[in-house]
C-alpha cells in the first residue's frame, strides 16, 4: 500500500475528475437531451391517451410510470458505459497515468474516484429526472415503494455497467475498442435471455413457458418490471429462490449484480497497477515456492 | 544515495537494459546520456517504479525499492518526456490535484502551490488554463508538478527536448536552485552537451549497457577529452609551444594562430595551477590564460561511441561492477601512458 491518506487522495481525484467532466459542454447536452426524449415520450403519451375519468387517471399514471422507468433503464444502461469506459485508458491516451502510479494515489482510491465520477454522472441524469417521474405522483397509481425499489434497479444497473466499463477501460488500451466492448456487453447482457427464450420457444425446446428463472436472475428488464406489482401477478419468473428465500427478482438482480460490480472492481485494481501480469507470475512463483516448503517439512 | 545493482530489463526479445550498475551520490546533477534505445526511460521508469527491473535491485538509501511499496513515491518526483497535462484545468487547479493525490490537503496545499509557482516564475499564470500555457510554462509546471511532495529526487527524462534556447537557459537555472535546495536529480538526454552544461555527473549509455560514468570532468579525463586551454602570449610563441608540450598534464598543443595557442589539458586544477606558474616562471608573456569546456571534445568521443567506432574498444573492458564502472582506457596515448 502507498502511504498517502486514501481519503485526501480520493477526494482530490474526485475533484478532478468532476471539474474535468462539468466543464466539457457534451455533459449538458447529454442532461438536456436525455430530459427531452423523456419529457417528450410523456407528453406524446399523455396527449394520445384522449379523455379520462377518475378512475382511468390512475391507469393513465401507471402507464406513463411503466413508459418513463422502461426509457430510463434503457437510457441508463446505455449511457452508462461512456462515462467509465475511458477512464483509465483515456488518462493513458492523454500520458497522464504515469503520472497517478507514481502519485500516492492507492489503486483502491484511482478505481474509486474515477467510478464515483463516472457513476455521478449517471445519478445525475436519474435526479435530473425526478420531477418528471413525479407527475406521476400527480396521476396516482403508482406507490412510493415500486418507485423507490425501481430507484434501486436504475442505481445498480449503472454500477454494473459503470464497473464493467472501468473494467474494460483497465484491460484494454484503447478507448474506442473498450467503449465498444462494454456497449456489446450491455446489448448482450440485456437481450440475450429474451432472444435465447424466444428462439427456445420458437423451436419448442422447452415445455414451460419460461426454461430457467436463472437465465434472467441478472436481467435489468425483468428486475424492472418485477417493481411493478400494481399489475398483479406475471407469467414471468419474478420471484426467486435466493438463499432459500423467496424474494423479487429485483432483490436478487441487486444483490447479485452488486457482487458482480466487486469482482469488476477488484479486478480493475489489479490490472490499474504496473506490471499485472507480472506481478501474478511472481505471486504464483512464491506460492509454488511455499507449498514445495510445506511439502519438504 | 542510490544504487542501482546488476539490473536487467527484458521486453519480451527486446533487453532494454543489461546488468546495469550505478550509483548516484545524493546532491548531484546525474545526466543519462546516449541515444534513442540506449535505455534511458527504462532506466528511469524503473526509478520511478513505474517497471520492475527482470532482474537485479534499486536502493535508495539502504532501503530495497520492492521490499519497500510507496517508498518511491514518497521520495521521488518525476516528470515524463511529455507533458501530461490535463487542459481544462488552470495552473493553480493542476497543482492542486497533484498535491491532492499526494496526500497534501488544507493550508499546507495551498502554500505549497504558492511557493511552487513562484519558483517556476508562474505566479502570474496560476489561473490560467494549463492548455493556454507555451511549452517552455508547461514545461516549468510539470517541474512543479514533480516538486509538489518536496521529493528529495527528482527523475527528469528528456527534459529540455523542444524548449528553444531562453526556456533551456530557464531550466538549467532552476535545476541549479533545486540542486542548492539539496536535491537529486537524475536527467536523461541524448544531447550531451545539453547535459554537460547542466551536469555534475554523467552516465553514457548505449543498448542498455553503461558504457562509463562519473563526474563529468572524471568522464571527460578518462575518456582522452580534457579540456581545452586558450593562451595568448605577447612574444616567444615556439619557446611556449615546447614548454607546454614538455608538461605532464598537456597532451597536445592543437594549433597556433598567431599568438594565440590551443591545447589539449588533461589534468586537474592542481595541475593547471602549475602549468599557469610554469608558463610565469619562465617568464612567458602570458596575455590571457582561459580553460574552456570539456563539452566539445567530449561530444566527439561521444559521437564515436554513438556511432560504434569506439564500442568495440569499450566492450572489450571488464564488466562494470557495483558502483562506478571501470572507466574504458586506452581513447588517449596520455590515459594509455598514465
Amino acid at each position: 500500500m502507498k502511504g498517502g491518506s486514501p481519503i485526501i487522495t480520493f477526494v482530490a481525484l474526485l475533484t478532478k475528475e468532476l471539474r474535468l467532466r462539468l466543464r466539457r459542454e457534451r455533459t449538458i447536452w447529454v442532461i438536456i437531451i436525455y430530459l427531452l426524449v423523456m419529457g417528450l415520450l410523456g407528453f406524446i403519451f399523455i396527449s394520445e391517451s384522449g379523455s379520462y375519468n377518475a378512475y382511468t387517471l390512475s391507469i393513465l399514471g401507471r402507464e406513463l410510470y411503466t413508459l418513463l422507468a422502461s426509457v430510463q433503464l434503457f437510457l441508463i444502461t446505455f449511457i452508462t458505459p461512456a462515462f467509465t469506459s475511458t477512464a483509465i485508458n483515456g488518462e493513458k491516451e492523454r500520458q497522464t497515468f504515469d503520472l497517478l502510479l507514481s502519485s500516492q494515489l492507492s489503486s483502491f482510491a484511482l478505481i474509486a474516484g474515477k467510478l464515483v465520477a463516472g457513476l455521478a454522472n449517471a445519478l445525475l441524469l436519474i435526479a435530473a429526472s425526478a420531477p418528471l417521474f413525479s407527475l406521476v405522483f400527480f396521476f396516482g397509481g403508482v406507490g412510493p415503494a415500486q418507485v423507490l425499489s425501481a430507484l434501486l434497479v436504475f442505481v445498480v444497473t449503472a454500477i454494473l455497467v459503470g464497473t464493467f466499463g472501468l473494467f474494460c477501460s483497465t484491460l484494454l488500451k484503447r478507448p474506442p475498442v473498450s467503449t465498444a466492448i462494454a456497449y456489446m456487453f450491455c446489448v448482450i447482457w440485456v437481450l440475450f435471455p429474451w432472444l435465447l427464450s424466444l428462439l427456445l420457444a420458437v423451436t419448442g425446446s422447452f415445455s414451460g413457458p419460461w426454461p430457467s428463472s436463472l437465465l434472467f436472475i441478472s436481467n435489468p428488464i425483468l428486475a424492472l418490471i418485477s417493481t411493478f406489482t400494481f399489475y398483479g401477478t406475471f407469467s414471468l419468473p419474478a420471484i426467486y429462490p435466493f438463499f432459500g428465500i423467496y424474494v423479487a427478482s429485483w432483490i436478487s438482480y441487486t444483490v447479485i449484480n452488486l457482487l458482480v460490480s466487486v469482482v469488476f472492481i477488484l479486478l480493475s485494481m489489479w490490472l490499474v497497477k504496473p506490471d499485472p501480469i507480472g506481478r501474478l507470475s511472481r505471486l504464483m512463483e512464491k506460492r509454488l515456492a511455499k507449498n514445495k516448503t510445506t511439502a519438504t517439512v | 544515495m542510490i544504487k542501482i545493482q546488476h539490473v536487467s530489463k527484458r521486453y519480451r526479445k527486446v533487453d532494454a537494459l543489461k546488468d546495469f550498475n550505478l550509483e548516484i551520490p545524493p546532491g548531484a546533477i546525474y545526466g543519462l546520456i546516449g541515444p534513442n534505445g540506449a535505455g534511458k526511460t527504462t532506466l528511469i521508469r524503473i526509478l520511478a517504479a513505474l517497471l520492475t527491473p527482470t532482474t537485479g535491485q534499486v536502493w535508495f538509501d539502504n532501503e530495497e525499492v520492492s521490499q519497500a511499496p510507496g517508498l518511491i513515491q514518497r521520495k521521488v518526483g518525476y516528470m515524463p518526456d511529455f507533458f501530461g497535462v490535463y487542459p481544462d484545468l488552470t495552473a493553480v487547479e493542476y497543482l492542486e490535484f497533484y498535491a491532492g493525490i499526494h496526500a497534501i490537503s488544507g493550508k499546507k496545499r495551498a502554500n505549497t502551490i504558492k511557493d511552487l509557482l513562484e519558483l517556476v516564475d508562474l505566479s502570474s499564470k496560476g489561473e490560467t488554463p494549463v492548455e493556454t500555457l507555451s511549452r517552455g510554462m508547461k514545461q516549468r509546471l510539470c517541474l512543479a508538478r514533480a516538486l509538489v511532495h518536496d521529493p528529495e529526487v527528482l527523475l527528469l527524462d528528456e527534459p529540455a527536448s523542444g524548449l528553444d534556447p531562453r526556456a533551456r537557459v530557464e531550466l538549467r537555472e532552476l535545476l541549479r536552485t533545486l540542486q542548492g535546495m539539496g536535491k537529486t536529480i537524475i536527467i536523461s538526454s541524448h544531447i550531451l552537451l545539453e547535459l554537460a552544461e547542466m551536469c555534475s555527473d554523467i552516465a553514457i549509455m548505449q543498448e542498455g549497457r553503461l558504457i562509463v560514468a562519473g563526474d563529468v570532468e572524471q568522464v571527460s579525463r578518462r575518456l582522452g577529452g580534457g579540456r581545452q586551454l586558450e593562451i595568448r602570449v605577447l612574444e616567444r610563441v615556439p619557446e611556449t609551444v615546447q614548454l607546454l608540450k614538455d608538461m605532464p598534464s598537456i597532451s597536445d598543443v592543437l594549433s597556433e594562430n598567431g599568438n594565440l595557442l590551443q591545447a589539449e589539458f588533461t589534468g586537474d586544477d592542481r595541475a593547471l595551477h602549475d602549468v599557469l606558474a610554469q608558463l610565469i616562471g619562465h617568464e612567458i608573456p602570458v596575455v590571457s590564460f582561459a580553460p574552456r569546456g570539456s563539452g566539445g571534445r567530449l561530444e566527439e568521443v561521444f559521437m564515436s561511441i554513438m556511432e560504434g567506432r569506439s564500442l568495440e574498444m569499450h566492450s572489450s573492458l571488464p564488466a562494470p561492477q557495483a558502483g562506478l564502472p571501470t572507466l574504458p582506457q586506452g581513447t588517449s596515448p596520455k590515459a594509455q601512458e598514465e
